[in-house]
């Protein structure tokens, strides 16, 4: 019998999904060649994606460290 | 004339530059839904999708701080980009790059061919990999005891500073220097993902395909070598990102 207690039975979410993710982040956002000017955004400029990035770095670093202690926690 | 340069019906979403065209459909594109097409001048090819102005126009910055958005998107370009590289060496372009129209991006291909040309010639036949090192954590040093609020947050800082290292273990730098002497090119990985625990090291690789035994390799001895001690990531084949 399946009940909602089983629910919690259940290994947590391996931390590969999320390392994978993270590779595809740092590989695609590392770099890329840039062709000057011709960037629609580029009143906005490419400095600000990279600023919008540390908002997200920062979101990721906290997903993660709260991962980890789950983990160590179990 | 004012409405067409503010807000053209699509945007030109560039994967990136190759000088052949093979006839190859990829199965995906950067916002799921456009097809992949091609473009030939002076000699290049450039490969893009039609893309919605919504999502990639001025909007593009405030999406990218989404995580959800962000993460269909780029694994979207990471599989699109990865599917044209195999069949031609492509540049890849740097995620979000997008034009207004076929006109403009022609006109940027023409007048960067000499610096295009040259960057495709230099990752002709090459990968990318990506290279970390965890270092198995240690039990802490000697905890003391703590009684006290103050005492705990010694500890605590304690801890944090010997996680700190300013300079790199003598072994990893062997390591890195053998890794540099197999591969093209070496740079420094993305910062992403620096935040993940006991990372102890981390760098991006321009590897010829024809190196890859001997990257594989050194590799494998230093994994042997260091057994418990550490714990060494591999990625990769990746298109060049970091190094065009």
């Amino acid at each position: 019998m399946s009940t909602k207690a089983d629910a919690i039975l259940t290994p947590p979410p391996s931390s590969e999904q999320e390392a994978s993710l993270l590779e595809v982040l740092d590989h695609v956002l590392n770099a890329g060649v840039v062709l000057h000017g011709s960037l629609v955004i580029s009143v906005a400029g490419v400095d600000l994606i990279y600023l919008g990035l540390n908002v997200i770095l920062t979101s990721i670093e906290t997903a993660l460290k709260h991962i980890h202690r789950q983990q160590l926690g179990s | 004339m004012a409405r067409d340069s503010a807000q053209p019906d699509r945007l030109l979403y560039l994967y990136g530059i190759s000088a052949k065209a093979p006839a190859i459909k990829p199965a995906d594109s950067v916002d799921g839904l456009s097809v992949v097409e091609r473009l030939e001048d002076a000699g290049l090819v450039a490969w893009f999708s039609r893309v919605a102005p919504a999502e990639f126009g001025e909007k593009l910055a405030t999406n990218m701080e989404n995580l959800e958005w962000l993460s269909g998107a780029s694994v979207r370009h990471q599989r699109t980009v990865s599917e044209i590289s195999d069949s031609v060496t492509l540049l890849p372009a740097r995620f979000g790059t997008v034009f207004n129209s076929d006109q403009s991006l022609l006109e940027h291909i023409r007048e960067q061919k000499g610096a295009l040309t040259a960057a495709l010639a230099r990752i002709e036949g090459t990968e990318e990999w990506g290279v970390k090192l965890f270092l198995n954590p240690s039990p802490p040093a000697s905890p003391i005891e703590i009684t006290s609020g103050r005492d705990y947050l010694r500890a605590k800082s304690a801890m944090v500073q010997t996680r700190k290292h300013t300079e790199l273990d003598p072994d990893v730098v062997e390591f890195a220097r053998e890794l540099q002497s197999v591969a093209v090119d070496s740079a420094p990985s993305g910062k992403v993902s620096s935040g993940q625990n006991n990372l102890e090291w981390q760098a991006s690789f321009l590897v010829r395909k024809k190196d890859r035994p001997k990257w594989d390799r050194v590799l494998k001895k230093y994994a042997t070598r260091w057994a418990d001690r550490r714990e060494i990531q591999c990625t990769g084949p990746w298109p060049p990102y970091s190094f065009v």
